[in-house]
């Protein structure tokens, strides 16, 4: 490590007129998926198309916080396995993803609350997933800086503390994940934009990029928010899926304050300490569909308004810095992972919303096998598009959802 | 503690006003006026900070808070920039991020180990074996972050927050802010004019140069700035720093207050008409070896310092500067004792040759092509070695302060921040913007000029624009400004420079993140070659300083470093707060704002224990007995009464009102009938219950609806959407908040009725579903129905907002001889859970349809005319077996009720208990849960798995529902 720096991810290399697979969008999932198409299914011929550059999007805009405590048994498992994943990548990437396995603290405000909180962690416990139930008392005595008196907005009744959960550094599995592929000889091309895919009887033939054509007979999308628009874009298959400007922030650097992820659904803000010592926060989404990432003033007021209340110490801390990333939300705040339907050879794993952070390890493993066998694993199957045709929602989500008028 | 000026006109501070502080335990005294740096400074400390990760020492640089060298513990609030905050009486200050002290650090060994921890090491190590990354994962983070704050810190002051609308808002009161303030002012404009430090005048403020006529440019600042002052138009915001700018000129800021103000704090948020930007330059920071050693200083730092402060910063100092500023602040600072052993200028020509001459009858050594390579001195400079540009002629000089600074870059926040895109211009070497949105100018050095009345003109057009903008004045006179700009100097040219002739081992880029130039290489090197991942590689720019410091020089550098031909110099993101802002500042007044119904004081008064329900605060007990026992039983055996004001209200009206209902409701409206209640629901397009409630019939086109509490301030935009093609004639009015609703409930409930009515309401004359419009006492108007959502005899009383006191007392003395208590939504909960009533959000979920939750005999599926929402969805869903669905169920052996939230198993996940209760009326647990349909057939064992359950399982059976009066007589008769 001492020695000249060499490009992470190979030199750049030309663009070549075939490949085996082609993946649209650099970011994690992509990565991920191209990573074990190669390692696990000796599948090395694959291009990463990126338009901007690898972790421009919501891989480098999340919230950094893994955990596995999602609602329904169909998405526990998943996430579990993806969190189990991060000192394996780390070991085989030979990369420190930094995984903090703090914990997270979820805060309960209401008995309603109280009530889909004991949901979700007995069906975590039900699958072996490790989290409690905890009242105001034992949720101060891990995060101190908590305020749990009557007097704000709203008191702390309890939280959901999943110790398994905590925080990765998001870059970090970024970089390592595309340094990973191009050693099996993933080639990663930045700065190139897909413009189209062309099928014939049925079947995907090639890509069209603004460096000119690729044939290939797979391609998958996974380009985070923006992928409902390119799918929509280049094969005409209409997604429910809205796409809104999510918001973060980071004060800071201190000494060591916050040692849990500690979020609250009612004051719609979580709070977590970077190994920096910035305390992250954000939560909130705008309320009307947009992908201009643009930040607005009244969140982050609305940010130090709700951590004033739940952690007031922070009243003496200040902010450094706001962004924005995308969010594209499914109606039941599940994703879509499906392929070989519509069109054999095409591919897509979208609609992730704010948890394409915590699932990508597991879900490029699964996609790359997806891919590689044609057949869709058992895993991936309940997350297949069709179930909104059907009106069958997941219940990732208890209630409803208001991203459009229509919801 | 060294002597001060006292006599300079220029000074902000008051010599004969004493300020005392404490600073690591021990008393110092400044003066009234001073920062808490400038005092330290006057008292001899040098060095203020350990930086991040070298624990280098680190000294006063830029006065205007562009990088944490300064950053110290006041009063308990970490990351203070010393440099920037006035100082107080008593105030204490502490370093942070030493070990020991600032002046002899116990980490200071780490910069030797810089070679161990090239840029992105911390990705490459401590990971292997993995055991050690939780033990490395822990020094970390006590090695990381600057200050330190209490878990349990209180902060002190006062916040505030206001929100002024204004014609024009100019950020930056210098020169060209103040002259487009006072132009568009001249129109008959409100301006509000915000500026960062706590005094009007820029950079006119400290200089001593001439202006015009023998004026001192300092003289004509504070001439200009009592003009804005005094103008009627102008509202003056000093100390006022703008951190946010958003589309349709937004902007936001804080101020700091006075000893007079009534807040220490205050958030601003001004929305305008028209944008002036007016920011002014910073000077881009010379990078050379030890580029940050105490004692290196800027140009503006040095001069400010003398001038402002009465503190001449050294004895012997030596300048390498890129800017006619630096020349001119050479010569004042030598005219005011400082002895300058030479001024090395980058630019090879095109000085000032009035400041040439100036420097030469002072007999000051000019190096014209020459910069400062290293700063010499273990914690202090002592000695700096200068060279060409080309680097091949060196030389050494002593000196005590260094001040330095490759030129100036323009302070172009508040235009990326408002999505503008700049673009970098050679001649000047600044960020531009080309192209302005509407509304948006910029005035002043921002846009490359240097001279003084070029700047002020540049202000009166941009007040002139703005002016036009919001429709003041016409095109001529915006013409006749800009022909006075075109007869004025223009930009000038910029210095190039971007670093000294160095390897770059110890020349910092970032001060905060302590890059170098040599860990800039190494992530380019590493394939990061956009700056805006080098920044996030290297993290340049990342820390406390915001990219003061780094803002600039690093996309020049990594654009020479790639030396790409033709690939544009980028800049990089710059992102809100601009300054950093104390949360407690955002967060200002931070009012509570939940809503509260017309009775809500005499439910307190009753001792009602509130929550915080949606935007509603709610009574959910009457009793510290969260089981509700009492007001359950009171409701059973007697007579109850609930507030249920919260409850969505609604009149709809037109010709096509009904059309809409079809639409909208599941049930067929057109059978409504005057004088009865019709209960129905509303689904989405997945058919999956939104809301419930009930619709009457007023009148001809003329309906009166309810809805749940949480749905009702999307209900009027439900409607609009779902009809928004169909062009019907019909209105909507939400009256939730002027109408209040008191539910009458319990055996008793007609007895209380009839004490307060001389109309017959009998179970004949007002039968269950019944509706009657009535009058109270001669005066009080209520809409009556007939209903029975808990189980027992009911009658619901909506009367206007304003009579719900009147109203509550006749019942309260009505119901006095039967008995009559108050219930809370929680005793609400457990009556209409036993009669198995569901409340939407507790039995049902997102994904739950009306054949889920048992409702589906509300569907009139013939009304396919009306295209109703969700049926299209439902009639898909009726054959669909793989559903939930609605069950009740009691408990096995007479057991405890499962608690709310627990799941139905087998060896996967069924189901899960939507809402169960230990019955007081029944005597047993009952409850009902959402399970699949295999399990919903009556007499099915549920398998039951609640949390922290390990191995043990609780059991329940499937039974008909309604538990409780299952044939409804109590309810009807």
């Amino acid at each position: 490590m001492f020695s000249k720096q060499k490009p992470m991810w190979g030199e750049k290399t030309q663009l070549k007129s075939s490949y085996d697979a082609v993946i649209i969008g650099g970011g994690l999932h992509g990565l991920a998926t191209a990573y074990y198409l190669a390692k696990e299914h000796g599948i090395t011929d694959v291009a990463i198309i990126e338009k901007n550059y690898i972790g421009f999007g919501g891989a480098g805009r999340n919230t950094a916080i893994v955990r596995a405590n999602q609602r329904t048994q169909y998405n526990v498992p998943l996430y579990n396995e993806a969190l189990k994943l991060w000192p394996i990548l780390t070991k085989e990437l030979d990369y420190n993803l930094m995984f903090n396995n703090c914990g997270n603290l979820n805060l309960m405000h209401s008995e309603a609350a109280m009530k889909a909180a004991r949901m979700t962690i007995a069906t975590a416990q039900f699958h072996g997933v490790e989290s409690h139930l905890i009242d105001a008392k034992e949720a101060k005595e891990l995060v101190p800086a908590l305020n749990i008196s009557e007097d704000i907005t709203f008191p702390i009744h309890g939280a959901m503390f999943h110790p398994p959960g905590g925080i990765v550094r998001h870059d970090a599995v970024v970089w390592g994940l595309a340094r990973g592929a191009n050693k099996y000889g993933v080639e990663i091309h930045q700065q190139t934009e897909a413009t189209g895919i062309k099928t014939q009887n049925g079947k995907v033939t090639a890509v069209e990029t603004s460096r000119g054509t690729i044939n290939t007979k797979q391609v998958l999308i996974s380009a985070g928010g923006y992928s409902a628009a390119l799918i929509y874009g280049m094969l005409g298959i209409k997604l429910p899926i809205s796409v809104l400007t999510i918001q973060a922030m980071v004060t800071q650097p201190l000494k060591p304050l916050l040692n849990h992820v500690v979020s609250s659904g009612a004051y719609h803000c979580y709070a977590n300490q970077t190994l920096k010592g910035e305390v992250a926060t954000g939560a909130h989404m705008d309320q009307w569909p947009n992908y201009t990432t643009q930040n607005t003033a009244h969140y982050i007021k609305h940010q130090a308004e709700a951590l004033s209340e739940f952690l007031p110490c922070l009243r003496g801390v200040k902010f450094m810095r706001i962004w924005g990333g995308l969010a594209d939300m499914t109606p039941d705040m599940a994703p879509i992972m499906d392929g070989n339907d519509h069109v054999e050879g095409f591919y897509m794993d979208c609609g992730w919303g704010y948890f394409g952070f915590k699932s990508c390890s597991a879900v490029g493993k699964y996609m790359a096998q997806f891919m590689a066998e044609k057949e869709c694993p058992e895993i991936l199957k309940p997350f297949n598009y069709r179930r909104y045709e059907k009106h069958q929602l997941m219940g990732e989500t208890a209630a409803l959802v208001n991203y459009t008028p229509d919801n | 503690m060294m002597t001060r000026f006292n006599q300079l006109p220029t000074l902000k501070i008051d010599p004969t006003k004493k300020v005392i502080f404490n600073y690591k335990g021990k008393t110092y005294s400044g003066v009234e006026g001073d920062t808490i740096a400038s005092a330290l400074y006057a008292n001899g400390v040098r060095i203020y900070a350990r930086s991040l990760k070298y624990h280098r020492p680190r000294g006063l640089y830029s006065l205007d808070g562009e990088c944490s060298n300064t950053m110290m513990e006041v009063d308990g609030i970490p990351n203070v920039r010393t440099e920037n905050t006035l100082l107080k009486q008593g105030m204490t200050v502490k370093e942070q991020n030493v070990k020991g002290s600032a002046e002899k650090d116990m980490l200071g060994f780490l910069d030797k180990l810089d070679w161990a921890m090239p840029a992105g090491f911390y990705y490459k190590m401590m990971h292997k074996p993995a055991r050690i990354w939780p033990i490395a994962m822990k020094q970390i983070r006590k090695t990381a972050g600057l200050g330190e704050i209490s878990p349990d810190f209180e902060m002190p002051g006062k916040f505030d927050e206001i929100f002024p609308r204004t014609d024009v808002v100019v950020i930056g009161g210098g020169p060209a802010g103040m002259t487009a303030a006072l132009a568009a002012a001249e129109k008959g404009l409100r301006v509000i004019i915000m500026e960062s430090r706590p005094w009007l005048g820029g950079f006119f403020d400290y200089r001593t140069a001439e202006y015009k006529d023998g004026v001192a440019l300092y003289q004509r600042g504070q001439d200009l700035a009592q003009q804005v002052e005094a103008n009627e138009n102008i509202r003056v915001l000093k100390h006022t720093a703008m951190v946010g700018a958003y589309s349709n000129c937004l902007v936001t800021g804080f101020q700091t207050g006075t000893d007079k103000d009534a807040f220490n704090e205050r958030y601003v948020e001004i929305r305008a008409n028209s944008v002036i930007v007016a920011t002014g330059c910073i000077e881009r920071p010379l990078i050379f070896d030890n580029n940050e050693r105490p004692g290196v200083m800027q140009v503006g730092c040095a001069l400010r310092m003398a001038r402002n402060y009465g503190i001449l910063p050294g004895e012997n100092g030596i300048f390498s500067v890129g800017h006619d500023l630096g020349l001119e602040a050479a010569i004042d600072l030598f005219d005011m004792g400082m002895k300058i052993g030479c001024v090395a200028d980058v630019r090879e020509d095109g000085q000032d040759p009035e400041l040439v001459l100036a420097l030469a009858k002072r007999n000051i050594l000019l190096l014209k092509g020459w910069v400062a390579t290293e700063a010499h001195g273990k914690k202090q400079v002592n000695k700096v070695s200068m060279s060409s540009i080309d680097g091949m002629i060196t030389r050494d000089f002593d000196c005590d302060v260094l001040v330095a600074s490759a030129g100036l870059t323009p302070v172009t926040g508040p235009l990326t921040m408002a999505q503008i895109k700049l673009r970098h211009d050679d001649f000047t070497g600044f960020f531009v913007a080309d192209e302005m949105p509407e509304n948006t100018f910029s005035a002043g050095r921002i846009l490359g000029i240097n001279n003084a009345l070029s700047i002020e003109c540049s202000g009166t057009l941009a007040g002139i624009k703005a002016a036009k903008a919001c429709g003041a004045c016409d095109a001529a006179e915006v013409e006749a400004a800009e022909a006075a700009m075109k007869a004025l100097p223009g930009p000038v040219r910029g210095s190039k420079l971007v670093t000294a002739p160095v390897k770059g081992r110890k020349s910092f880029i970032c001060f905060d993140e302590d890059t170098t130039i040599k860990s800039v290489k190494q992530t380019i090197d590493s394939g990061f070659d956009v700056p805006e991942l080098v920044k996030r590689y290297s993290s340049a720019g990342l820390g406390p300083g915001q990219s003061g410091i780094p803002g600039h020089n690093l996309p020049l550098y990594v654009a020479k470093y790639q030396a790409l031909a033709g690939v544009p110099v980028k800049p990089t993101t710059v992102r809100a707060p601009i300054v950093p802002t104390f949360i407690a500042t955002y967060a200002g007044t931070n009012h509570t704002m939940h809503k509260r119904t017309p009775i809500h004081n005499l439910q307190v008064a009753d001792k009602g224990i509130l929550r915080k329900i949606g935007v509603w605060e709610r009574v959910r007990y009457f009793s510290e007995d969260y089981s509700c026992k009492k007001e359950i039983e009171n409701v059973r055996n007697n007579v109850g009464m609930l507030d249920g004001s919260t409850l969505g209200k609604f009149r709809l009206h037109g010709p096509d009102a009904l059309k809409a209902l079809q639409r909208i409701y599941v049930s067929d409206m057109s059978k409504l009938k005057p004088g009865r209640v019709k209960y129905s629901a509303m689904c989405n397009d997945d058919g999956c219950v939104i809301d419930d409630g009930v619709v009457v019939m007023l009148g001809e086109n003329d309906y009166y609806i309810t809805t749940s509490t949480g749905r009702a301030g999307q209900t009027v935009e439900w409607f609009r959407y779902h009809t928004r093609y169909d062009g019907w004639d019909f209105s909507m009015v939400n009256i939730t908040d002027s109408m209040g609703v008191i539910n009458l409930s319990g055996p008793n409930a007609r007895k209380v009725f009839e004490k307060i009515t001389d109309e017959d309401v009998s179970n004949e004359a007002f039968p269950y579903s019944g509706f009657k419009e009535m009058l109270f006492k001669d005066v009080i108007p209520a809409k009556v129905m007939r209903l029975g959502f808990v189980g027992e005899l009911s009658y619901e009383f909506h009367v206007a907002s304003s009579y719900m006191t009147s109203l509550w007392q006749l019942l309260k003395e009505a119901g006095a001889e039967f008995g009559i208590q108050n219930f809370g939504v929680e005793a609400q909960n457990v009556l209409r859970m036993e009669k198995c009533h569901i409340i939407l959000g507790q039995e049902s979920e997102q994904r739950t349809n009306l054949l889920d939750v048992g409702l589906g005999f509300l569907w009139d599926r013939k009304k396919a005319d009306a295209k109703t929402v969700g049926a299209v969805a439902l009639r898909q869903a009726e054959n669909d077996p793989s559903r939930f669905k609605l069950v009740g169920f009691k408990m096995e052996n007479n057991g405890r009720a499962p608690r709310d939230g627990a799941l139905v198993v087998d060896s996967k996940v069924r189901g899960y208990i939507a809402t169960a209760r230990d019955s007081f009326s029944l005597n047993e647990a009952v409850g009902m849960a959402l399970v699949e349909s295999e399990l919903a057939k009556v007499g099915t064992r549920l398998e039951i798995y609640e949390d922290e359950c390990g191995d043990e399982r609780i059991y329940g059976k499937v039974v008909p529902m309604p538990f409780y009066d299952p044939d409804g007589t109590r309810m009807k008769s």
